[in-house]
């Protein structure tokens, strides 16, 4: 019994040593606050920027987001993705500071310190999840049973609300930290702070360096790093779903194509590809802007959707739905609300740079409008639907 | 919880409990599309490899290289190294590739780690010979 008890005592100390076993100095409160506010700050511009994208591509209701500026959604997303994989290097370095607190004994001291606990669990978890499985969804590496984009908005909701929390658990410390100039310190530890600091700003502003002329194209030379290079496909222009993927190869090209205007008109529309192509035709230059962060220019041409519905009759007030000739998929069709087709910008194009659209740009007909995902830009168009 | 308790306290933790409580509801209520398990193996997974594998790596790297002459440079250009390579990683190992469109991943992404691995090795070693330069002309 007594033995039992010596035993225990001496694994209760050895347990309670753990955390002060960490040597660097740099296990410390002051660095945590620092890489603290950096993770608060591009986390919260995460959230804002991915809920952005998520109601733009779900807008509740009647909501209808501008089409302009043409190159917002472009620079929204860009910011989510290429900050996101800024962050990692964050969230590693803030992990790796707090690392001995995870191994504090008693783990737990009382209830509101375990929940407290389980909140930063849910916290570390949500980050993980949310950077590691964002790098490999944008690596088109999906290892995993769950929808990408439904796993990682809801795992969002999470990591901002434990975020929330432990902001406000920690701030006393981060003020304490970050804003009482009257400290004595080692000149070592602050010259080791400001290394290592420096070491993980290095490291993110590299990330961002290799990776950002994915979207940003004077800076494409440098995307050694990035899953995309803008001027790479066909066209010189990237591609996300081929024709091949969506089973379209052969129904493009059928002479029987005919693209049909109909709902809520007052003139049915049913044309042929040469009576599109009679059509007033439009020049314009914007961009294809992925979910996925990337995005490239080029150059437009054919017919206005809003000159379409005018000659097809429809209220200027109208919601239209454009149709794919792919049979499923979660992207056949995309709904159009009226800032957007009314814009003189959206087109219906049948051409990249004079050319036709080559079959993984849309051949024969895709929509093509300002500020606005990509996803939201339906390829092989044959119906558009007035409501 | 602790440090009493005030206004904007209680706005926090009841925003915050509300954004969790409404991440798992959504998590459920979507489970065919987010398949709850599945999430729960990633979610749990992630924390496991990194609290259980990837950081008690980095302490034993960081334990060999402090018995380094002049370890800062050393440390520095590895912590840089090991986090780039961990954003290249998924682009090298190539999973992504699709026959149909040769637009994605478009790049020799094992070639092009190197070249930057390279460099940050270039950079490390300028910093560690600055380095030992100065601590000599300190002492000489
Ligand atoms: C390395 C870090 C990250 C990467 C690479 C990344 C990547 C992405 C991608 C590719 C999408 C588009 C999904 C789609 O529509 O198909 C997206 C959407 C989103 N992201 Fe992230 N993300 C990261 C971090 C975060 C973080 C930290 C948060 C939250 C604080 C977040 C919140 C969101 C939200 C709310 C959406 C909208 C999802 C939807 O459309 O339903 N992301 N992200």
């Amino acid at each position: 019994m007594v033995r039992d008890s010596v035993t225990r005592d001496r694994v209760e100390t050895l347990l309670r040593s753990v955390p002060g076993r960490f040597g660097s100095v740099l296990h410390s409160e002051r660095v945590a606050a620092r890489l603290g506010l950096w993770l608060g700050i591009s986390f919260t511009v995460a959230f804002a920027t991915g809920l952005f994208s998520h109601f733009m591509q779900h807008p509740p209701g009647r909501l209808a987001w501008p089409s302009r500026p043409v190159g917002l959604y472009r620079i929204t997303q860009g910011l989510h993705v290429i900050g996101g994989l800024a962050t990692i290097p964050l969230l590693l370095a803030k992990l790796w500071t707090v690392y001995p607190k995870l191994w504090q004994w008693p783990p737990f001291r009382s209830l509101s310190h375990a929940v407290e606990r389980g909140l930063v669990l849910v916290l570390v978890g949500a980050s993980l999840f949310q950077s590691i499985t964002g790098l490999l969804n944008i690596s088109y590496v999906y290892l995993w049973p769950f929808s990408f984009p439904a796993a990682h908005y809801w795992t969002a909701y999470l990591l901002y609300g434990a975020l929330i929390i432990h902001v406000v658990n920690e701030w006393a410390k981060v003020r304490r930290q970050l804003w009482t100039r009257e400290q004595v310190e080692p000149r070592e530890v602050v010259t080791a702070r400001r290394r290592f600091l420096g070491t993980v700003a290095a490291a993110s502003g590299l990330t961002v360096l290799f990776t950002v002329g994915e979207t940003y194209a004077p800076l494409s030379g440098l995307a050694l790093l990035a899953p995309r290079e803008p001027h790479t496909g066909p066209q010189g222009l990237p591609v996300n779903k081929s024709a091949a993927a969506a089973g379209v190869t052969t129904v493009i090209h059928d002479p029987g194509y005919r693209l049909t205007v109909t709902g809520a008109v007052r003139t049915p529309l049913s044309l042929t590809y040469d009576d599109l192509l009679r059509l007033p035709q439009h020049t314009v230059r914007l961009p294809i802007a992925c979910v996925e962060g990337w995005s490239a220019e080029a150059e437009w041409s054919g017919i206005r959707l809003r000159d379409l519905a005018a000659l097809a009759g429809i209220a200027p007030d109208a919601v239209l739905t454009v149709e794919s000739l792919e049979r499923g998929g979660g992207y056949r069709s995309s709904e159009v609300r009226p800032p957007h087709w009314n814009d003189q910008l959206t087109l219906l194009a049948l051409r990249i740079g004079g050319a036709p659209l080559a079959p993984d740009h849309g051949f024969p007909v895709r929509l093509i409008a300002p500020n606005r995902p990509g996803v939201l830009q339906t390829k092989w168009v044959s119906k558009v639907v007035a409501a | 919880m602790k440090n009493g308790v005030n206004a904007p306290r209680l706005l926090g933790y009841g925003l915050g409990g509300a954004l969790v409580v409404t991440g798992f509801a959504g998590l459920v209520v979507d489970a065919h599309l987010t398949d709850p398990l599945g999430w729960a193996l990633w979610f749990g997974g992630l924390i496991v490899a990194h609290d259980g594998v990837l950081v008690p790596l980095v302490l034993l790297t960081g334990v060999a290289v402090g018995r380094m002459r002049s370890p800062s440079p050393v440390r520095a250009g590895l912590t840089v190294a090991a986090m780039l390579s961990l954003l290249a990683l998924p682009m090298v190992t190539g999973l992504g590739r699709r026959a149909d469109n040769p637009s994605l991943l478009p790049l020799d992404y094992g070639r092009n780690l190197l070249v930057v691995l390279g460099l940050v090795a270039l950079g490390t070693a300028l910093a560690a010979i600055a380095v030992r330069l100065r601590a000599r002309r300190r002492r000489g």
